[in-house]
């Protein structure tokens, strides 16, 4: 067995999704934070999708970059770390007189499930390591 | 993309609504105040919220085609220059000829009603914060 096959795309993607997460949390922050701001517009960070077809693309050819330039080719296939979400501004709930877009309990519900996945992944992450730790000792 | 950039969003909305609050309290405190260092009534003070785009050199390398993430800041204080409320005293010092005192231009139940949002997004934020925290504690744990 390859040694790289040991740190495989499951502990990258749970990686990954970590990142984002984190990055996710930025933004939700940013949104309460401003939530008596007038004029301000709430942002999101989306990649649910990216990272469900880069899973599913494991395994085959992925165009890569070989110069910071490139334009990433959109539609196809990316790699885990290509993944860096889009930021979408949410300008459904602008009807209030401050022109201002932020439901805080919406708000606060996204910041509690991005939490709880961000967890999640580090449970997965532990009791992946921790399987390999088993290995490495051999069941001791 | 680290947590102290969560942190810091956080907390300057924490600092803004805690301005926001402070402000509050002196309107209330000088509801009924009809001398002040300006001359004449006590005026409602209000505080501006602004977001401002933080200025980290990584996050403006990462940004891409969206927005850069907007911590909140006070830009300033204004004044509310709206007339001041005459109520009928004629026993007071500060009286017209007609009786009448001008009051300051605080409505105490607007005021209270501003307290209660200030004090709900400051917590809010608290919350927002302790979560971000959570989050690095555990990164932290991972491979225990």
């Amino acid at each position: 067995m390859a040694i790289d096959g040991m740190f495989n795309t499951t502990i990258n993607l749970l990686g990954r999704s970590l990142d984002l997460r984190a990055e996710n949390h930025n933004r939700i922050s940013a949104n309460i934070a401003n939530a008596e701001t007038p004029g301000y517009t709430p942002t999101a960070l989306s990649f649910d999708k990216e990272l469900q077809d880069a899973v599913r693309s494991r395994g085959q050819a992925a165009p890569v970059p070989t110069h910071p330039r490139h334009i990433p080719l959109k539609g196809s296939l990316m790699s885990l770390d290509q993944i860096t979400g889009t930021i979408v501004e949410d300008k459904s709930a602008i009807n209030s007189l401050d022109r201002n877009g932020v439901e805080l309990e919406n708000e606060m519900g996204k910041m509690v499930q991005n939490q709880i996945m961000f967890s999640t992944s580090i449970q997965l992450l532990n009791k992946k390591f921790e399987g390999l730790k088993t290995a490495i000792k051999g069941g001791v | 993309m680290d947590f102290f950039t969560a942190m810091t969003v956080s907390s300057s909305a924490l600092t803004a609504e805690r301005t926001r609050i402070n402000l509050i309290s002196s309107n209330l405190a000088n509801a009924n105040s009809t001398r002040s260092a300006e001359g004449g009534p006590y005026k409602r003070k209000d505080a501006v919220f602004t977001a401002t785009t933080m200025t980290e050199p990584f996050a403006a390398a990462l940004s891409k085609a969206g927005r850069g993430l907007e911590k909140v800041n006070v830009s300033s204080i204004v004044v509310d220059s709206s007339p001041p409320r005459s109520q009928y005293e004629p026993a007071h010092p500060d009286a017209d000829a007609q009786g009448y005192v001008a009051m300051p231009n605080v409505n105490v139940i607007e005021e209270m009603a501003d307290m209660i949002s200030a004090t709900r997004t400051y917590e809010a934020n608290v919350t927002a914060a302790q979560a971000a925290k959570s989050m690095a504690m555990k990164t932290l744990e991972l491979g225990r």
